[in-house]
C-alpha cells in the first residue's frame, strides 16, 4: 500500500493511502474532538467539530473525518479560529440538549460532557426551550432519550452496516430531525444493542444497567463471552462483586466491539436468585444443601466402591461445551488417570462424532487455516447450511464488514430460507431441497471441473486421485442435479463462478452439515470443493486464501474436544490405542492405564449406560437430559445408572436427577482459556467473586481427585494450561501470559507445520441422505440455533427471556393454509417419540412439509419428538 | 414503429414526416401543462367538441403544448399561422373563437394581452416575448410534448444523430467546452469539464443522472421543459452519455411534478420503439437506457449527493465530498450529474456548433438563462433571456413592470441560497458572476420581485423558515444554526429584535455558512447576509419601534 507523508500538529506522520485525517490523528495519538466519525462505521461528517487547518495547495479549514490525508499536508487542529467554530457549534448543540448529566447513565463517558468540559464551554447566548420528546421504551433492553441525541448518526450507521437491520433512521427535517423507527413504530431488531455502544451521549442507554451505578464506579474486566463459539470479547462492568452490565471494545479481541443480544444482555444470569449455592445431596429422594466436605467424601466414596467393584469403565463422564479448557482438561485427565475411565464424551462429539476428525484433517490440509476474524477479509463467502443470523451473529457481521468494504460476493445454500441482511452485489441463496447438500456441492465441484473454471492440469499434478474424482464426477448429471437439489443449473453455475473468483474465499459449514447422518460424505465433499478452490488453481494463483469452517455451538465446543473429552483421544487427537501416546501421557500425568481403559466398548456412554454397563455417570456442566438429540433414550439411559453427579451452575433437568449436585462457578466467576470455532484460544478473566459455596470446575475436580488419593495441587488455570501445552503438540507456543494481549490460533501453526501435505481427494458417492416417509407423520421436523436463547444461561437471564419469552414452531404458509393454522395458534407437534405443543410462527422460509423448531429454548424439550435427525412428525391446531 | 437502423433512416423519417405535415390547417397550441390548474384540460375539450360539432377536423387542429410562459395569463392560447395570443380563456369563450377568430379572422379584444389598457392580439407585438431569446425552450409552447415526430420534425435528434455520425466523444466534450455552457443547476460549473472527468474517471460502469429535482420555491424552469420538451432533455442526454462513455442514465424528478413525469415516460417509450434509446442506438455500438426516479419531496434531494442516496433508496442526506460523485457517484461508481436545463441547452450547441452558442452571452457566461419571474410584476412567467440581459430589461420590458402604483424595491434571485438585488442594481447585465457580486446568486433562475410594501426582513425570515424546514438535519451548524437564525428573525418581525441581534445574525451566519455540510447550510445565511447588506436600516427600525405586531407574510413566491 502506497504511504503519505503528512504533518499533524507539527508531528510528522506516515499514513496509509486513502484514509482520511481523523483516522491517521487517532492512530498517532493526536487528538481532535469529534462526535460522529467512528473507525468502524462509513463516514459520516455531520457534527462538524473535527474542523482543522489544512494546507495543501492553499491553506483552508476541512472536515477531519471527510478529507483524506495528501502528500506534504500540514494539519493544525488547535488555531484560534478553529476553536471558534468548534465553540459555535457545541453552543449549538447544547441549547436545545437535555443536560441531565446527574441522571444520565452515561454521565462520565459522555463525548458530549467531554467535549464541552475540555473546551471551556461558556454559558450559551441563546435562549430556546429544551427539547421534550418522550422517552421511547417499547422494549426490555433498550430505551432512546431523543433529547439527549445529537444526531451523530452512528447508531443509524451501526444499525444498517454492522447488524444489516436498518430499525432506525432519522425521521423528520430541520430542527424536528430525531433517530426514530418508521412510524414510531416499536424498535423490532435483533437487540445487538450497538446502538448503545456507540452513541456518544446518553440518549441510547441498556435498560439492563438501569440506575446501578454510575460510570466511574465500575471496574471493567475484559473477558469472553460464554454463549456461542464466535468468541466475542465482552467488558464485565462491574460494583461490589456484582455484575451491572456488559460493555464492548472496538480494539480488543475479534469483535470490533460488536455483540450480540446474548452477550450484550445476557449476563443477569450470574447473579440470578437461582444459581445453585452450596453442594446438594439425594437424601430419601430429595436434594439437601450439604457442605463441599460431605459432598466431596461422599462423591470420593462412590466413585472409589463402583471402581472397586466394577473397574473404573462402570464410570462415565460427559464434559462441557461451556466450561473452559482448563476445566475439560482436568476432567479428562481426572476420569482417565483416577477413575481409570475412557467412557468419556461431550455432546458436540455426540451429535457430530466424525467431525473431530474431520476438522483435524483439514487443519493438517491448511484448508481451515484462516480465524474467524479474516472472515472481514474475504472477497467471496459461501454458507452451506449455516444460519450466521441465528447461530453466529457477529461473525455475520464480520462477513457484512467483507461486503461492504471488499465487495464480498455472498452465496448461502440451505433448506432454509435463513435471514441474511446484506448489501452483497453478487447475493446467491440456493435454497435445496431437504438432504440434498452432497448432490449441491458435487454439483458445485462439477461446474467447476466441466467448465475449466480453475486450472486442472495443476490439480492433477498436485494431489492424489484427482483423475478418479473426475471420472467419479463425469457420470454425474447436472440436470439430474439441479432436479434432486431443487436448485437450477443457472444459479449452481453462478455460485461456482462466484467461488472460483480470486481472492479470499471461505466457507462455514453449518449445523446442518454437521449433525447430519451423512456428515462425513458432505464435509468430505466440502473438502474436496477447497481443494479445488486452493488460491494455487485459481486466476490469481495464489494470492489469495481458502478456507473451511466449521461450526461449533457453544463458547467451548471447540476446546472441550481439543483437550481430549473425546473417548479414544487424548489431548490434542492424539489416539489413546496408540502405544507410544499412550506411554508418552502415562510418564507426563505419572499414572499407569488400566488395560481396560484401550478395549474400548465400540458403543459410546449413553449406549453403555443402555446396557446397564455404566453405574456412574459424572456430567459437569452439561444439560445432558435435555441436549441429548433423543429425548427417550436419554431418560431411559439415567434411569440405568446407579449413581450421578452433576456440577452445574443451576439446577438443570439433569441436576434434578443427580445424587449429587456440586455447585460451579460461571465464566464471570473464574479464570482460564475458550477456544472458539475458528480454533482461536482466548482468555477470560475472573470478575466477581463466585456466588455461595460455588467453585470453579477445575478446583471441584481437584478436591475429588485429591480425595481419591491422587495428587492435584494447581494452583491456577494458568498451570494447567502449561501442562497442556507440554503435552500436546497443537498448543505448542501457547502462553497463558501472553494470552493476555494476544489470542493464539492452533490452527495456524499446526498447519504450518504440515505445510508439504499432499491432498487426496476422496471418494464420495453423490447420494441424499434419507428422509423417512411416513404416511401418518407427514412433516420433517428440523431444528437449529436461535439469536436468543442459547443453554442454561439465557434462560436465567431477565432481559433475554422478557425479549423472547415463548419458542414457536415454524410452518410454511401453505401448510398453515391448509391446516388452517394462523400465527399464534398452538398447535401440537406429535412424532412416533412424543408430543410437544407450541405456539406457531408462519413463514415463507420454510419449504412445504417442513416444520422448524429451535433447540436453543433450554425448557421446551424438542428432543423427547426426535429419534433421529429428521424426526418425521404430524402438525395440528390444538383444540382447548 | 420501426426503428430506425442508422442516421439517414431519421433523416428519411424526418422528410417523409415533412411531406405528410400540412402548412395550411389552423394550429391552436394550447398550453395542457402549467395551465392545467386553471382549467386549460375544459379549454381543450371544449375546443375538441366544437371542432367535431362543426366538421372543422380537416381545417383546425388541437396540439396540447407545454408552458407558453406568459402564465400571468393562464389559461394561454395561440393561433398559428395568424401568430394571434390570448390569454384567460375559458370554455365558454371557445365557440366564439372557432366562429369568429378561426372562421372568419376576427379578434377578440377581451381575451388579448393588454398592457396600459392597449391590446395587442399578435403575439410578435407582445415585449413579453420580443425580448426572449429561446434557445432551451425552443421548442416548448410549439410541440406537442407527447409527440415524437413534432421533436423530430423541429430537428429532434438531429444533434446525436451528429454525434453518433461524424464526432468522437473526445469532440463532443471539446465542443462542450468551447461552447462555454455551465450548469444550469445553480453554481454554474462548466459542463464540458465535468463531463472530461467523468469520462476519464475509471469505472466499468457509469451513470449520467438528470436533476429534475428542481426545489427552489417558486422555480418552474426545469418542469417546463420536462413537461413541454422532453425529447430536448433526451437528446441532451444521449449526448452526455455518449461523450462519458455512460449506458445507463437516471432523471430524477420531483414527485409533485406527475405531467412532467408522464410526458417523460411517453418520450421514453417512443425514443424506445424508434431506436433512439436502448441497444444500438441508430445502428451504432452506442447503448443507452432511461430510467425515471421519482423524487421523495425534499429541497435537500436536488443536492447531487443527497440525490445519490435518494435514487440508491436511502434517506435524501448529503454526504461529505470527495470522494466526488465523478469517482464515486451512484452506486460506488462514476456519475455525471446535471440539471434539466443544463441538458436541454446540449442538442443545439452540437447541432449548431459551439461558436454560434458562444456568440450568446458575456464573457464569462454564455447562452441563455431561463428565469421563473415571480412576485410583484405583471407578466409572471417563464423568460429565457441571453446571459447579460439587464434586471430592468427582465423586470419592466418583459415583466410589464410593477402593478399598481408600487416601486420596484428589489429582486430575489436564486431563492433560498440567494440574495435580493436592489434597484440601484436594475441595470447590471445579469450573469453567474455580477449577481454574485451584489451579493444575490444566478441560483436555478427563481426571479421575485418586490415591491416597495415589502418587507426585507420578512423576506429573510421567510427563506430562513424555508432552509430550516428542509434541512436535511444532518449538520449541526445547519440544522441548528438557521433554527436559531429563524428565532431570532422571528423575534425581530414580532417587534422584540435587541440590539445585538444583528452582530448575532451575522455571526451565526458567518458559522453555517463556513462549517456546514453541503449546500443548502452553505447558503442558507445568503438573504439575511444581503438584507443586513442593503437594509439595515429596515432591521434597526423593526429593533428600535418595539411592539409593532408586524407578522410573518405569507409565502411572497407564487408557482404558477
Ligand atoms: C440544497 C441544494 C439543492 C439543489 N437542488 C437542485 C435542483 O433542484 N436541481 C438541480 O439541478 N440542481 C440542484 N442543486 C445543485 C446540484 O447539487 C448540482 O450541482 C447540479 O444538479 C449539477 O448540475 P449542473 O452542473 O448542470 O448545474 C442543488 C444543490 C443544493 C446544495
Ligand atoms: S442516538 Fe446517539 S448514536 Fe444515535 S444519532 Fe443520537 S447521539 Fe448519535
Ligand atoms: S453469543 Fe456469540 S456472537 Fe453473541 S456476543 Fe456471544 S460470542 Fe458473540
Ligand atoms: S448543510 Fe443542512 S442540508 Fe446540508 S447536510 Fe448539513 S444539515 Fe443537511
Ligand atoms: S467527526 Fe468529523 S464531522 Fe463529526
Amino acid at each position: 500500500m502506497k504511504t503519505i507523508h503528512l504533518v499533524i500538529e507539527d508531528k510528522p506522520i506516515i499514513a496509509p493511502e486513502g484514509i482520511n485525517i481523523f483516522q491517521a490523528s487517532l492512530d498517532n495519538g493526536i487528538y481532535i474532538p469529534g462526535l460522529c466519525y467512528h473507525p468502524k462505521l462509513s463516514q459520516f461528517g455531520g457534527c462538524r467539530l473535527c474542523m482543522v487547518e489544512v494546507t495543501e495547495r492553499r491553506t483552508g479549514h476541512r472536515f477531519a473525518c471527510a478529507h483524506p490525508v495528501s502528500e506534504g499536508m500540514i494539519v493544525k487542529v488547535n488555531t484560534p479560529k478553529v476553536i471558534r467554530y468548534r465553540k459555535s457549534v457545541m453552543e449549538y448543540l447544547l441549547v436545545h440538549h437535555e443536560l441531565s448529566c446527574p441522571i444520565c447513565d452515561k454521565a462520565g463517558e459522555c463525548s458530549l460532557q467531554d467535549i464541552t468540559h475540555e473546551l471551556n464551554q461558556s454559558p450559551s447566548r441563546f435562549k430556546a426551550v429544551r427539547m421534550d420528546y418522550p422517552m421511547v421504551r417499547d422494549n426490555p433492553v433498550l430505551e432512546l432519550n431523543r433529547n439527549r441525541c445529537i444526531l451523530c448518526g452512528r447508531c443509524v450507521s451501526t444499525c444498517k452496516e454492522i447488524e444489516g437491520i436498518a430499525a432506525i433512521d432519522f425521521q423528520n427535517r430541520g430542527i424536528k430531525t430525531v433517530i426514530g423507527t418508521a412510524f414510531d413504530r416499536p424498535l423490532e431488531c435483533s437487540f445487538c444493542g450497538g446502538c448503545v455502544a456507540v452513541c456518544p451521549t446518553g440518549a441510547w442507554q441498556d435498560r439492563t444497567l438501569g440506575f446501578k451505578g454510575r460510570s466511574w464506579e465500575f471496574s471493567k474486566v475484559p473477558t469472553i463471552c460464554p454463549y456461542c463459539s464466535v468468541g466475542c470479547t465482552i467488558i464485565l462492568n462491574t460494583k461490589m462483586e456484582s455484575v451491572r452490565r456488559v460493555t464492548s471494545d472496538d480494539y480488543l479481541g475479534i469483535n470490533e466491539g460488536n455483540l450480540c443480544i446474548k452477550g450484550r444482555f445476557g449476563h443477569e444470569f450470574i447473579h440470578s436468585p437461582e444459581r445453585i449455592k452450596t453442594p446438594l445431596i439425594r437424601k430419601n429422594g430429595e436434594l439437601y444443601p450439604t457442605s463441599w466436605d460431605e459432598a466431596i467424601e461422599y462423591v470420593a466414596k462412590r466413585f472409589q466402591q463402583i471402581k472397586n467393584e466394577h473397574g473404573g469403565t462402570a464410570i462415565g463422564g460427559i464434559g462441557s461445551e461451556k466450561c473452559t479448557n482448563e476445566d475439560n482438561y482436568l476432567f479428562q485427565k481426572f476420569c482417565r488417570s483416577v477413575l481409570g475411565t475412557d467412557n468419556i464424551d461431550n455432546m458436540a462429539n455426540i451429535k457430530s462424532p466424525a467431525l473431530n476428525g474431520l476438522i483435524y484433517e483439514s487443519v493438517i490440509h491448511g484448508m481451515t487455516s484462516a480465524s474467524l476474524k479474516e472472515i472481514e477479509h474475504a472477497n467471496t463467502l459461501f454458507f452451506i447450511g449455516a444460519d450466521m443470523t441465528e447461530a453466529h451473529p457477529v461473525a455475520g457481521s464480520m462477513a457484512r464488514k467483507a461486503i461492504r468494504l471488499n465487495n464480498a460476493n455472498l452465496i448461502i445454500a440451505n433448506v432454509r430460507g435463513v435471514q441474511f441482511n446484506s448489501i452483497a452485489r453478487n447475493d446467491i441463496r440456493l435454497k435445496y431441497a431437504l438432504g440434498s447438500q452432497i448432490i449441491l456441492i458435487n454439483a458445485l465441484i462439477k461446474v467447476i471441473i466441466d467448465e475449466k473454471l480453475v486450472d486442472l492440469e495443476k490439480v492433477e499434478t498436485s494431489t492424489n486421485n484427482f483423475d478418479k474424482l473426475r471420472s467419479l464426477i463425469d457420470k454425474f448429471d447436472r440436470e439430474e442435479a439441479s432436479k434432486i437439489t431443487g436448485v437450477t443449473q443457472d444459479a449452481i453455475r453462478n455460485a461456482a463462478l462466484l467461488l472460483t473468483k480470486p481472492g479470499n474465499c471461505y466457507i462455514i459449514c453449518g449445523k446442518d452439515i454437521e449433525e447430519n447422518p451423512l456428515a462425513e460424505d458432505a464435509i468430505r465433499a466440502l473438502m474436496n470443493l477447497c481443494a479445488l478452490l486452493n488460491p494455487a488453481y485459481r486466476g490469481d494463483a495464489g494470492s489469495g486464501k481458502v478456507s473451511l469452517f466449521f461450526s461449533r455451538s457453544h463458547n467451548n465446543s471447540q476446546g472441550v474436544n481439543d483437550v481430549g473429552v473425546v473417548p479414544g483421544f487424548l489431548p490434542g487427537y492424539v489416539n489413546i490405542n496408540d502405544a507410544s501416546n499412550k506411554e508418552k501421557i502415562e510418564k507426563s500425568w505419572g499414572v499407569k492405564f488400566p488395560d481396560t481403559i484401550l478395549k474400548k466398548d465400540a458403543e459410546n456412554v449413553i449406549d453403555l449406560a443402555l446396557n446397564s454397563k455404566l453405574k456412574a455417570l459424572y456430567i459437569m456442566g452439561e444439560n445432558l437430559v435435555v441436549n441429548y438429540p433423543n429425548g427417550k433414550k436419554i431418560k431411559e439411559a439415567c434411569k440405568k445408572i446407579d449413581f450421578i453427579v452433576v456440577q452445574d451452575t443451576f439446577l438443570t433437568e439433569t441436576a434434578q436427577l443427580a445424587d449429587v449436585v456440586l455447585p460451579a462457578a460461571t465464566f464471570a466467576e473464574k479464570e482460564g482459556t475458550f477456544t472458539n470455532m475458528g480454533m482461536t484460544v482466548q482468555r477470560i478473566n475472573k470478575a466477581v467473586k463466585p456466588v455461595g459455596d460455588a467453585k470453579p470446575d477445575w478446583q471441584i475436580i481437584c478436591s475429588l481427585a485429591q480425595k481419591m488419593g491422587h495428587s492435584c495441587s494447581y494452583v491456577s488455570p494458568k498451570e494447567i494450561l502449561t501442562e497442556i501445552e507440554t503435552i500436546s503438540p497443537m498448543y505448542a507456543g501457547i502462553n497463558y501470559d501472553r494470552l493476555k494481549r494476544k489470542e493464539f490460533h492452533w490452527a495456524s501453526s499446526v498447519s504450518n507445520k504440515n505445510k508439504s501435505t499432499r491432498y487426496t481427494f476422496s471418494m464420495v458417492k453423490p447420494r441424499s441422505s434419507e428422509i423417512r416417509k411416513n404416511k401418518d407423520f407427514p412433516f420433517v421436523l428440523l431444528t437449529g440455533a436461535s439469536l436468543n436463547h442459547q443453554g442454561t444461561f439465557s434462560r436465567h437471564s431477565k432481559s433475554l427471556m422478557s425479549v423472547a419469552p415463548e419458542c414457536f414452531v415454524e410452518i410454511n404458509k401453505k401448510d398453515a393454509q391448509v391446516l388452517q393454522i394462523n400465527n399464534g395458534d398452538r398447535v401440537a407437534i406429535e412424532s412416533d417419540q412424543n408430543k410437544l405443543t407450541l405456539k406457531a410462527k408462519v413463514t415463507s422460509k420454510l419449504p412445504e412439509r417442513v416444520v422448524f423448531v429451535s433447540e436453543d429454548y433450554e425448557w421446551v424439550p424438542v428432543n423427547i419428538l426426535r429419534d433421529r435427525v429428521h424426526t418425521s412428525v404430524k402438525i395440528y391446531k390444538e383444540t382447548v | 414503429m420501426e426503428k430506425l437502423k442508422n442516421p439517414d433512416d431519421l433523416k428519411k423519417y424526418r422528410k417523409s414526416l415533412e411531406s405528410k405535415h400540412r402548412p395550411d390547417i389552423v394550429r391552436i397550441f394550447i398550453c395542457t401543462t402549467g395551465c392545467r390548474a386553471l382549467g386549460a384540460d375544459e379549454v381543450c375539450k371544449a375546443f375538441k367538441s366544437e371542432i367535431e360539432k362543426q366538421s372543422l377536423k380537416d381545417k383546425v387542429e388541437i396540439v396540447d403544448t407545454g408552458c407558453q410562459g406568459l402564465c400571468a395569463r393562464a389559461p394561454v392560447l395561440t393561433i398559428e399561422p395568424m401568430g394571434i395570443f390570448y390569454g384567460r380563456v375559458t370554455e365558454t369563450d371557445v365557440p366564439e373563437i372557432i366562429s369568429r377568430t378561426i372562421l372568419k379572422g376576427e379578434i377578440i379584444e377581451r381575451l388579448c394581452y393588454a398592457e396600459a389598457g392597449k391590446k395587442t392580439p399578435y403575439i410578435r407585438d407582445i415585449p413579453f416575448y420580443g425580448k426572449q431569446k429561446k434557445i432551451v425552450l425552443r421548442n416548448c409552447g410549439m410541440v406537442d410534448p407527447k409527440s415524437i415526430n413534432e421533436y423530430i420534425l423541429r430537428d429532434g435528434y438531429a444533434a446525436i444523430s451528429k454525434a453518433l455520425s461524424g464526432m468522437t466523444p473526445d469532440d463532443v466534450v471539446n465542443e462542450i467546452k468551447n461552447s462555454g455552457l455551465r450548469g444550469r443547476g445553480g453554481a454554474g460549473f462548466p459542463t464540458g469539464n465535468k463531463w472530461e472527468f467523468v469520462k476519464k474517471a475509471v469505472g466499468d460502469v457509469k451513470y449520467l443522472v438528470c436533476n429534475g429535482d428542481e426545489g427552489d420555491p417558486g422555480a418552474f424552469m426545469d418542469r417546463a421543459v420536462l413537461e413541454g420538451d422532453p425529447h430536448s432533455v433526451i437528446e441532451g442526454m444521449l449526448v452526455g452519455a455518449y461523450a462519458i462513455g455512460s449506458k445507463k442514465g437516471i432523471v430524477y424528478v420531483r414527485a409533485e411534478y406527475p405531467i412532467a413525469v408522464e410526458h417523460l415516460n411517453i418520450a421514453i417509450q417512443q425514443a424506445k420503439s424508434l431506436g433512439l434509446l436502448g441497444e444500438n442506438i441508430l445502428g451504432t455500438s452506442f447503448s443507452f437506457d432511461l430510467e425515471i426516479k421519482m423524487g421523495a419531496g425534499a429541497f435537500v434531494c436536488g443536492e447531487e449527493t443527497a440525490l445519490i442516496a435518494s435514487i440508491e433508496g436511502k434517506r435524501g442526506m448529503p454526504r461529505p465530498r470527495p470522494p466526488f460523485p465523478a469517482t464515486s457517484g451512484l452506486w460506488g461508481k462514476p456519475t455525471n450529474i446535471n440539471n434539466v436545463e443544463t441538458f436541454a441547452n446540449v442538442p443545439i450547441i452540437i447541432l449548431k456548433g459551439s461558436e454560434f452558442y458562444k456568440a450568446i452571452g458575456t464573457d464569462t457566461s454564455k447562452g441563455t438563462k431561463i428565469f421563473a419571474l415571480a412576485g410583484n410584476v405583471k407578466n409572471t412567467g417563464l423568460v429565457e433571456v441571453p446571459m447579460g440581459t439587464t434586471l430592468r430589461e427582465i423586470v419592466f420590458d418583459i415583466g410589464g413592470g410593477i402593478p399598481g402604483r408600487k416601486k420596484f424595491k428589489a429582486a430575489q434571485m436564486g431563492g433560498p441560497s440567494g440574495g435580493c438585488v436592489p434597484a440601484q442594481h436594475l441595470d447590471l447585465p445579469i450573469d453567474y458572476e455580477t449577481v454574485k457580486e451584489v451579493g444575490a446568486i444566478m441560483g436555478s433562475g427563481g426571479l421575485i420581485v418586490m415591491d416597495d410594501s415589502t418587507s426585507m426582513v420578512d423576506i429573510a425570515r421567510y427563506f430562513m423558515e424555508f432552509c430550516q424546514e428542509e434541512s436535511c438535519g444532518k449538520c449541526v451548524p445547519c440544522r441548528i444554526g438557521t433554527k436559531r437564525m429563524l428565532d431570532i428573525l422571528t423575534r425581530i418581525t414580532k417587534g422584540q429584535g435587541k440590539k445585538e441581534d444583528i452582530d448575532l445574525l451575522k455571526e451565526l451566519a458567518e458559522v453555517t455558512k463556513s462549517a456546514s455540510l453541503c449546500g443548502l447550510g452553505q447558503t442558507a445565511a445568503n438573504p439575511v447576509l444581503s438584507t443586513i447588506r442593503y437594509y439595515l436600516s429596515e432591521y434597526e427600525e423593526l429593533i428600535n419601534k418595539k411592539d409593532t405586531q408586524s407578522l410573518p407574510q405569507e409565502s411572497p413566491a407564487t408557482q404558477p
